[in-house]
């Protein structure tokens, strides 16, 4: 057979229609992956992008020690942009001599350019919202956190003094990129010039000063430069990226990729099977074509190389406009969510595009070309006699290439054998699972279809009859709205997460050093002027100093866990007393201690008490500004880090500490235009500290929907080859369907009836797909949601009830508006149409 | 008797040899059963034709023994009743499937010994067919349709021909439609086209009237023998109907998978 008369033969079957099914879930499946490849890319591009604004630049190379030249050299040979940044704690000192005042504030020195991601805020009063400036202060100036104003009395136009340094105030700086860390290690900022840094004095050997080199530019050149400098950088030196910067931010990015990769993957296993379904049905219908073409004389070899080439042509065309389809779709969501997103979308790589081609031709190859293949076995006496088929030999060759290409996919896709691992023996078992959960509901169904009305019996009898079919078809349908319902589930579980994590009013100030007799005074102000219902933690500085009488050094060096990374035992930490178990708590080891109690207790975080190998009984000695206390573990608490409230690793019983003097620290939720308020706080008491987060709050606020918007439009492509995947599926057992209901029709059936048949059969299969789905949506869930999100699990009652109800609307839908047509036409047209 | 095992023996030899296509048969008026036509004309034979098939109850013998031989130009009509194994001997003698046991040539190639491969070939190169149910591609029109054996061997001309066959069968005016467009009898006439664009030397033809009614049926056996007739084929037709059997130069009948007549 020549490829002109292949070619030939695919225009003809296009034409006719016969490839119209095959061809548009090559579409779908190329135009899905190609748009959820093309947005993802742009999206996690720019949401790196904005995420570097936390660094304030995309690498940086940070010390103790002065960056070398030599490092400077590397990064402009590179073609890298770069400035420096010099911080370190310092006293500041008001000029005016008759009421000096002093604060222990941290400066920042920063180069020109600085920063190079992201942006620095100033204002021309304290507490305001200020505006984006693309300067740094002149030397000889600086700019200084809002709450120093109130606190030293001063104002725009001052002269400060750091060290043997004079510098005049120019402005309120009001945030700027790269001010993260902890944010309880951070006095107020100062922001002023690398340039006059030697002028103050101020940075001696020996002094607590950190260096960094802010490196930004293209992405391969960074990675060159780490490489390169790799060897140079251990053990003074340390290179961050923006995923090493920000934990939350980090994790947030990672879930939003896991996510992003499994809607991707998801989207093109569902076409795959879709262009598996068509591609079936397509061979299907060409069992007497290839027979009547044998009898002419077309021998095996050309029916293969002649449908190669059919499928070759329909695979070119359906890639083609499958990449077009992906690109305008993409374009189309870029458009819409463009006034949602405030960073400027990078220009897309090539790689989704090559991503979409590849994954067009594997799922050909894969899932399309074993069938027909296939055909080349079909015997010619078939024009005789319509019992030869297909062989045996080559539907396995069929199912085996298709989980072949499939995994080849979710290797390629995910890039880990795990997942790919777990998918082939999650997919088996699920498949096998459902296929026997299909048999017993269709057997039950039959069981029950004999008590119920004509229709419904029609229809029952004839999902058992058509048995091998149903149950394939209750096992796909049962996989596709499995699919749906576990990624529903996981978004909503993310997103629930994250927002439960920052919601609309989480804390964004703390305030700290509040002494014993302004608790009072300060509790009511914040319960005047924010909705702070709270209470203020009195807080202490103390350190560990034996466990059991055991030295710490000793007891870390026998029950410390290596692997975790929590600081040392010994380290000095903030400490509480209670009487009550703080919000945000849980109990996990122990019970909490009577209101009244006498003894020394304590309460340990678990992780804590994890690490360090402590358990609630244990007895721990403290040395608490030079005086010894000890007390037992009366219990252990899990604590929510996220939640922005002050927590404790270590909380002691009242009794424990009677006599010490603390300082009183909480954390409040304050509105943007409220913030003015600050001002009158700490000019009634001045000697406190508040510590702003709001800025950090709001990136990842934001940073958070954004992954939100991705996610929903994920969903929504997946849904799209999910719907193809069903209206494949209802095609492919089409013809028998319609033979049987013509025929029934010939012998009395009334339209009525035959439609009500129908639709019973479509919601009974969708029902039964759909029980199977919610069973398998919870496993999987439960699964990915405790092993791959690291996230919580609660079984979702109302799945029972959604699944086969979503799943009979769903089928039924499809499957109607397929059969409309043939339910009203003539049973005669239907059988010669079907012949 | 003699003359039958020198057959078989020939037959072996040549497949020994490994020189199966091309390779006359020794047979001719030696043969007890066979009309008198030269050994040269003798276009298609098939001797000691057996097909069984195992099944749940064991071996179904379907054809036991079955030897058959039509000369060029000859028509034979192969009668029976339904289960008698006429449409398996059919299968066998076109080549579109194999005995069990037993040989056939077709056109001086031992069909009985080819692969699928090569088999495909000779049916290309000599077969034409006619089916009862008349075996159209759905979706190629009547041109494509009748188009296909030419394209398949990559003939010049193919719309052409294609077209002028057409003509020749009435149907000048339905080129473009297709088979669910036409009756019964247009598609039969359509299936009688394309099987005398392959030019056939040999035309097998499956009850070609039995999806058809008495008048119609009537039409499309005339045309068929016509056509016969003018291309010089030979006919082996596959029939329940007497009347048409009797058209044939020679009937041979079946019963329980033997040869009764």
């Amino acid at each position: 057979m020549s490829p002109t008369f292949a070619l030939r033969l695919a225009a003809r079957d296009g034409r006719s229609g016969e490839l119209r099914l095959l061809l548009a879930s090559i579409v779908v499946a190329v135009a899905s992956v190609t748009a959820v490849a093309l947005f993802a890319d742009r999206l996690q591009q720019a949401l790196l992008a904005e995420s570097t604004t936390f660094l304030g630049a995309d690498r940086i190379i940070g010390s103790s020690r002065p960056v070398p030249d030599a490092f400077r050299d590397a990064a402009t040979a590179r073609g890298l942009t770069q400035t420096d940044t010099v911080a370190f704690p310092s006293m500041l000192f008001t000029s005016d001599a008759a009421d000096a005042r002093n604060q222990l504030v941290s400066v920042k020195a920063v180069g020109e350019g600085y920063p190079l991601r992201g942006v620095v805020r100033v204002a021309e009063e304290p507490f305001a919202l200020g505006r984006v400036v693309d300067t740094v202060p002149e030397q000889g100036e600086a700019w200084l956190d809002s709450r120093l104003f109130p606190a030293l009395g001063l104002s725009l136009g001052d002269t400060v003094a750091i060290g043997r340094l004079q510098l005049r105030i120019s402005a309120v700086l009001v945030s700027e990129p790269d001010r993260g860390g902890s944010v309880f290690d951070l006095g107020p900022r100062v922001l002023m010039r690398v340039e006059d840094v030697p002028a103050s004095g101020i940075v001696q050997p020996g002094s607590r000063v950190s260096y960094r080199l802010l490196l930004a530019g293209d992405t391969a050149a960074l990675d060159g430069l780490h490489a390169e400098l790799e060897p140079a950088l251990a053990p003074s030196y340390r290179w961050r990226g923006v995923k090493d910067s920000n934990r939350s931010i980090g994790d947030a990015l990672e879930r939003a990729e896991s996510f992003l990769l499994l809607g991707g993957l998801l989207a093109v296993l569902l076409a795959g099977v879709a262009i598996a379904l068509s591609a079936h049905r397509y061979a299907r219908r060409h069992y007497d074509h290839v027979g009547v073409l044998k009898t002419l004389g077309a021998t095996p070899a050309d029916v293969f190389w002649g449908f190669l080439g059919a499928l070759g042509a329909v695979g070119a065309v359906g890639v083609a406009a499958g990449l077009a389809l992906g690109a305008i779709v993409h374009f189309g969501i870029v458009a819409i969510l463009g006034a949602y997103l405030p960073v400027a979308l990078p220009a897309p790589g090539w790689r989704p595009l090559a991503l979409g081609t590849s994954t067009g031709f594997i799922c050909l190859l894969a899932f399309a070309l074993p069938p027909l293949a296939a055909l080349r076995n079909i015997s010619p006496m078939r024009v005789l006699r319509r019992d030869f088929q297909a062989s045996a030999a080559s539907q396995a060759a069929t199912y085996g290439s298709a989980a072949a290409g499939a995994l080849g996919l979710l290797f390629w896709y995910s890039d880990g054998i795990w997942l790919t691992l777990w998918a082939l023996v999650g997919s088996l078992g699920v498949s096998a699972a459902f296929a026997i959960m299909g048999l017993g509901l269709l057997r039950g169904g039959r069981v029950a279809g004999m008590q119920a009305g004509s229709a419904w019996r029609l229809a029952l009898s004839a999902l058992q009859r058509r048995h091998r079919e149903s149950v394939a078809q209750i096992t796909i349908f049962g996989l596709a709205i499995m699919l749906l319902l576990v990624l529903l589930l996981v978004r909503t579980a993310l997103l629930d997460e994250w927002r439960a994590q920052l919601p609309a009013d989480a804390p964004n100030h703390f305030v700290m050093n509040v002494a014993e007799d302004e608790v009072a005074a300060v509790q009511a102000l914040l319960a005047e002027h924010t909705n702070y219902n709270g209470r203020l933690f009195p807080m202490i500085r103390g350190r560990v100093t034996a466990v059991n009488d055991i030295a710490a050094d000793e007891w870390e060096r026998q029950h410390a866990v290596p692997s975790m990374d929590g600081g040392h035992l010994r380290s000095e930490r903030n400490l509480t007393w209670s009487d009550a178990l703080p919000p945000n708590n849980t109990l996990t080891a122990g019970d909490w201690w009577p209101v009244d109690t006498q003894e020394a207790l304590i309460s340990l975080e678990d992780e804590y008490a994890l690490e360090h190998g402590l358990d609630v009984g244990d007895e721990l000695s403290f040395d608490i500004g030079g005086l010894a206390v000890q007390a037992r573990v009366a219990n252990l608490r899990e604590v929510e880090w996220d939640s922005l409230q002050p927590n404790f690793f270590i909380i002691f019983s009242a009794a424990a500490l009677p006599d010490f003097g603390a300082t009183h620290m909480t954390s409040f939720h304050l509105e943007p235009g409220a913030k003015r308020f600050l001002n009158q706080l700490l000019s009634e008491h001045p000697t406190i500290t508040v510590i702003e987060i709001d800025a950090i709050v709001r990136q990842v606020r934001s940073i958070v929907e954004r992954v939100t918007q991705a996610i929903e439009l994920v969903l929504a492509l997946v849904l799209g080859a999910g719907a193809l995947v069903l209206i494949a599926s209802i095609q492919a057992s089409h013809e028998a369907r319609m033979r049987e209901h013509a025929l029934v029709r010939t012998l009395g059936g009334t339209m009525r009836l035959i439609a009500g048949a129908l639709t019973s059969e479509f919601a009974a299969l969708g029902a039964f797909a759909g029980v199977v789905a919610a069973v398998g949506a919870e496993v999987t869930t439960y699964i990915l949601q405790t092993q791959v999100f690291r996230l919580g699990y609660a079984p979702q009652p109302w799945l029972w009830l959604v699944g086969p109800a979503v799943g009979a609307a769903l089928i039924t839908l499809v499957g109607g508006i397929g059969a409309r047509r043939l339910v009203r036409s003539p049973p005669a047209l239907v059988l010669r149409e079907l012949r | 008797m003699a003359a039958r095992q020198d057959a078989g023996d020939a037959a072996t030899a040549g497949r020994r040899n490994g020189n199966l296509t091309r390779f006359a048969p020794p047979l001719g008026a030696a043969a007890p059963d066979v009309k008198d036509v030269s050994t040269n004309s003798c276009i298609l034979q098939a001797q000691r034709l057996r097909k069984s098939v195992p099944t749940a109850e064991g071996e179904l013998v379907i054809l036991d023994g079955v030897d058959f031989d039509a000369a060029a130009g000859e028509s034979v009509a192969v009668m029976g009743a339904s289960g008698s194994g006429k449409t398996t001997l059919l299968g066998i003698l076109a080549g579109l499937d194999l005995p069990t046991d037993g040989s056939v040539w077709l056109d001086g190639d031992e069909i009985s010994a080819l692969s699928e491969e090569a088999r495909a070939r000779v049916r290309g190169r000599c077969v034409g067919f006619v089916f009862q149910t008349f075996q159209l591609i759905e979706s190629l029109s009547a041109l494509e349709n009748v188009m296909l054996p030419s394209e398949l061997r990559g003939d010049r001309g193919a719309k052409e021909d294609a077209r002028a066959f057409l003509e020749r069968v009435g149907l000048g005016q339905r080129l473009t439609h297709y088979p669910r467009q036409l009756s019964g009898g247009e598609q039969q006439r359509v299936a009688i086209a394309r099987a005398f664009a392959s030019r056939p030397k040999v035309l097998f033809a499956d009850e070609p009237t039995g999806n058809l009614d008495t008048g119609t049926g009537k039409r499309v056996v005339e045309l068929l023998f016509d056509l016969n007739r003018d291309s010089n084929a030979t006919l082996v037709l596959v029939t329940h109907d007497a009347t048409l059997a009797e058209r044939c130069d020679r009937t041979i009948a079946l019963d329980g998978g033997r040869r009764v007549a």
